[in-house]
């Protein structure tokens, strides 16, 4: 059954129809080639109609919900302003363990290989075949998960922020026996505070076999004209320790630098034959005087973690560690090219706080060029999957079978360019949008939007909103119903480039009228949310 | 220090050896295949002369020694007592060295001058991490702190910067190599080079045109990609509707080195302009159990390199006549230890072994100066390298591509090897 269309449309979108048609055909006939062709592009912008039936968020509010949560949902906009506005939930996020977040707390149940030691990962790996890749990839599950559901939104944030600064690969040799643990470990210090969190972060046998720390040692042997030193150092750590965890290569440190902070690191070390625990070992401790910029001791001990503990806390308050940090979240929550003066404000309030995260970040929030930044970001592939996922309400049940969505949740993120934890090189994803928009990533989250508006893929353990679901109510104007679906999915009302481009894809007029029974309603829909979601609205932030 | 304490990961099964590139990418296998740069450059910017390189890194760090086996060289044999290759069994032989029997189709290839194997390459200094030998062999410019792959400094050369990007088949998710300003692009296979939305013709072309109207102009680096992937997928549409039947009677061994190099000739006979494919073959990682030529199954040396064979011989078969414009070449992280270990395996060593194949190549014959097994000239018990991998690489990049290489490894003076003509 088709309601009828309007000759004009008709004739407008038989045009278009006519454009794709010979672009599909030749390639350089597309109306969209680079350069200056673009300027000439004949859009089709019928008039918007707004439906006010469904209340728009206020600007800030939809701000506060994409960059300090997974994406604008109208549940999440009724949250804020029960907190009393956006400012005030986010400090209330600010305190996690008192919001209540049982739904999310249920995943903890749904991945067997969770919660597991290092020893019985080791264990478990020499016999079962693939089992590495189960636990990265259930790890992964877990956290995509949580960033869509949980209503600990800041507190998702800012684990994904400190994993990604102090990051370490998933798929780096046997670092996945401490996945989970080292998670915890940045979790409990997210709100936090930063020494703190260093201090534990590189210690941590994962940090440790990551970056050959626990390899870098000193060996002593005893010959009958004393002890024999003998050095096995590997800078590996020592030198990311400087160049990506703290101060930067802003901070101009040598060679010998990086030696010392290598010296100084010595003693800590995981047993690799047995327990895979971490420990320290003073006979492995490098002693003698080292100096690492404006720090220096004696080190004479063969016990060298108070020197170490003073050196990460030198390193943590160093301000170029808090220039560096301060950017850091700059980037990721205004924009791209933050300026000068919000970088310095930031990182005096790190400095003065004590490298306190929550005190920097909610001076963050309050900057005016936090609230002039809104949609400047672009989404990452994992961010889309997460924000898809919540505009949409899909929701996800405990999987059984790999191609569960609580399992495929993965996939569809590697599909679409990214999985988490999975960049090659330890300084973390990047993120900034040239990072974020090849090609490839646009074809990858074309495609989880076409699959996920239809519900086609993952098919089993979720429930989607489909079809009629989708009307606000029983007959309504198609103009009207692209408005609707723009204020549920990107927060805002349509614009005539949006309702143009959704008429060219499900072949509507403006003025038609859709029911319940309507080719739109029962064919088409996916067509059209998949569309909307592909637009800018939705792959920025 | 122990043979343990060296290797930065003690045979954790075949687990690992899956494991090693990129978690997400081996669920169904360990490839995955990039092609990249100039990949679907327009008719307008033809600059290019029609050459392709195949770069096929084999993950994990492949065993050089048993791949070209140095047979006249004594301590081979002593060093490996249960995983050795037979003299008898390997092919086109000279006074020291013969390739894995696993090679027997290409040995045509070899004895028509197409093929030809580099001894003892490998990193300047030894780097026995997989993860960070991967990075160094990759990124290929130690020392600078802008972590881009020489792969995409390699596209940057280009002075037209053509909006289109490259594709990455096998998994969505980009090789080291490639990581950098550049644009590149990484897709599961060739037919995922589409807009998505179904088959139904006319929903396609009404979803191309109405993307082409959301995405018409501006939308910073994200229209920048938008309009890639609109153009890419028209430009593609062509080729992937026709499908694909592989000619000559090519046989492709199954699996997914044999899609990904099916995949690779295809885009080769569709001169859409790709001039570098890029295309990973895991699985190389054999700390135990490493096999004999009685071993057949995948995880085995001989099923690796049989596997291996039969995919570059179909490709080359299937190219045909355009085969003469292709030239693959090999490169792993690492080599492996010339002593085997108490687990009929091979745990991490230096140097290794390159194949070059295809056009250009002055073929049949090894390369390379041999340092030897006996130990007094290993290093850590390992092969020393006398080529730096970037010295073949080079001779490629300026024989077939026509490109200055010194910006594509900054610091580095290659040295002639004489694999290419």
């Amino acid at each position: 059954m088709r309601s009828t269309v309007t000759s004009s449309a008709r004739s407008l979108s038989r045009r278009r129809l006519v454009a794709g048609t010979a672009a599909s055909g030749a390639a350089l006939s597309l109306p969209l080639s680079s350069g200056s062709a673009a300027a000439a592009y004949d859009a089709y912008l019928p008039p918007v109609r707004p439906y006010d039936g469904t209340p728009l968020a206020d600007t800030a509010t939809r701000h506060m919900a994409n960059r300090f949560g997974y994406g604008y949902t109208p549940a999440l906009g009724a949250e804020m302003r029960s907190a009393g506005g956006p400012m005030n939930w986010f400090d209330q996020q600010l305190s996690p363990g008192a919001i209540a977040d049982s739904f999310a707390d249920g995943f903890d149940g749904w991945f067997p290989t969770m919660f597991t030691s290092a020893a019985t990962h080791a264990a478990r790996a020499e016999n079962t075949s693939g089992y590495a890749y189960d636990v990265v990839a259930d790890h992964g599950r877990w956290s995509l998960l949580r960033r869509t559901y949980s209503r600990r939104q800041v507190h998702e944030v800012m684990t994904e922020f400190w994993a990604n600064h102090l990051h370490v690969h998933c798929g780096a040799d046997l670092t996945w026996f401490w996945r989970h643990d080292y998670d915890a470990l940045v979790r409990r210090h997210a709100l936090g505070r930063f020494d703190e969190m260093l201090q534990a972060a590189i210690t941590h046998p994962t940090m440790l076999v990551y970056l050959d720390g626990d390899l870098s040692q000193v060996v002593r042997r005893s010959t009958p004209l004393g002890t024999q030193v003998i050095e096995k150092i590997n800078e590996n750590l020592g030198r990311e320790l400087l160049e990506l965890h703290t101060v930067g290569r802003g901070a101009v440190y040598t060679e010998a630098d990086v030696r010392d902070s290598a010296y100084l690191l010595t003693g800590w070390t995981v047993d690799r034959d047995g327990t895979w625990e971490g420990s320290y070992d003073p006979q492995r401790h490098y002693t003698g005087p080292v100096r690492v910029l404006g720090f220096s001791a004696d080190n004479k001990l063969l016990d060298g973690r108070a020197v170490l503990r003073d050196y990460l806390n030198y390193l943590a308050r160093h301000p170029a560690t808090a220039q560096r940090i301060a950017r850091k979240l700059a980037v990721r929550f205004v924009s791209d090219t933050p300026s000068y003066g919000l970088v310095a404000d930031l990182a005096r309030v790190f400095q003065e706080s004590g490298t306190d995260i929550s005190a920097t970040i909610q001076a963050l929030v309050r900057h005016p060029e936090f609230a002039a930044s809104a949609g400047k970001k672009v989404r990452t592939p994992t961010e889309d999957v997460a924000a898809t996922l919540r505009v949409l309400g899909v929701q996800i049940h405990k999987p059984s079978a790999d191609q569960d969505a609580g399992n495929a949740i993965y996939y569809q993120s590697k599909n679409t360019g990214q999985i988490p934890f999975g960049w090659e090189f330890p300084d973390g994803f990047p993120d900034t949008a040239g990072a974020w928009s090849s090609g490839a990533r646009m074809m990858g989250s074309f495609q989880l939007h076409a699959s996920t508006a239809g519900g086609y893929w993952p098919k089993t353990g979720v429930t989607y909103r489909l079809g009629a679901a989708w009307l606000p109510q029983r007959r309504i104007r198609f103009d009207a119903l692209v408005d609707h679906l723009c204020r549920v999915l990107h927060g805002r009302g349509s614009t005539s480039l949006l309702l143009g481009a959704a008429c060219l894809a499900v072949d509507q007029s403006p003025a038609d009228i859709i029911t319940r029974d309507h080719v739109l309603t029962n064919y088409r829909m996916p067509r059209l949310i998949g569309l909307l979601l592909d637009a800018p609205q939705h792959l920025t932030r | 220090m122990t043979a343990n304490e060296t290797c930065s990961c003690p045979d954790y099964s075949r687990s690992r050896r899956s494991f090693l590139r990129n978690a997400a990418a081996v669920s169904a296998g360990a490839v995955a295949t990039t092609m990249f740069g100039d990949a679907f450059r327009q008719a307008s910017y033809g600059v290019t002369n029609g050459n392709v390189m195949v770069v096929l890194s084999l993950r994990g760090g492949a065993d050089g020694l048993s791949i070209v086996v140095p047979y006249g060289d004594p301590a081979y044999y002593a060093a490996r007592p249960t995983i050795a290759v037979p003299p008898t069994s390997l092919l086109v032989r000279d006074t020291m060295f013969g390739l894995h029997p696993g090679f027997a189709p290409l040995e045509s290839m070899w004895k028509a001058g197409k093929f030809a194997a580099v001894h003892a390459t490998g990193l300047p200094q030894p780097n026995r991490s997989h993860f960070s030998a991967i990075e160094e062999i990759e990124d290929a410019d130690l020392g600078s702190a802008a972590r881009t792959g020489w792969i995409n400094r390699l596209i940057g050369l280009d002075t037209e910067r053509s909006p289109l990007e490259a594709a990455a088949m096998g998994s969505a998710l980009l090789p080291t190599s490639m990581y950098g300003p550049q644009p590149t692009l990484a897709t599961e296979s060739i037919d995922d080079i589409s807009l998505a939305g179904g088959e139904d013709p006319e929903a396609k072309r009404r979803r191309r045109s109405a993307l082409t109207q959301l995405w018409h102009d501006g939308g910073g680096p994200l229209g920048v990609g938008a309009r890639s992937a609109l153009k890419t997928t028209a430009k593609l549409a062509p080729t992937l509707a026709q499908g694909y039947l592989v000619a000559n009677g090519a046989n492709y061994p199954d699996g997914d080195l044999g899609d990904a190099m099916r995949d690779t000739a295809r885009l080769v006979k569709a001169q859409v302009g790709a001039e570098i494919v890029a295309i990973d073959y895991g699985g190389w990682d054999m700390h135990s159990h490493l096999g004999t030529l009685a071993s057949t199954g995948l995880p085995s040396m001989n099923g690796m390199v049989t596997n291996l064979g039969k995919a570059l011989a179909a490709f080359f078969t299937d190219l045909g006549a355009l085969g003469s414009r292709v030239t693959v070449v090999t490169l792993t992280e690492f080599g492996r230890r010339v002593k085997e270990n108490g687990a009929h395996g091979l745990d991490h060593g230096w140097a290794n072994a390159t194949l070059v194949l295809g056009g250009g190549v002055n073929g049949g014959r090894y390369y390379g100066r041999w340092p030897g097994l006996a130990y007094d000239t290993l290093v850590d018990g390992d092969l020393k390298v006398t080529t730096d991998y970037r010295s073949v690489l080079s001779e490629i990049l300026t024989r077939r591509l026509n490109v200055s290489t010194s910006r594509v490894f900054p610091s580095f003076t290659p040295e002639a090897v004489g694999v290419m003509a």
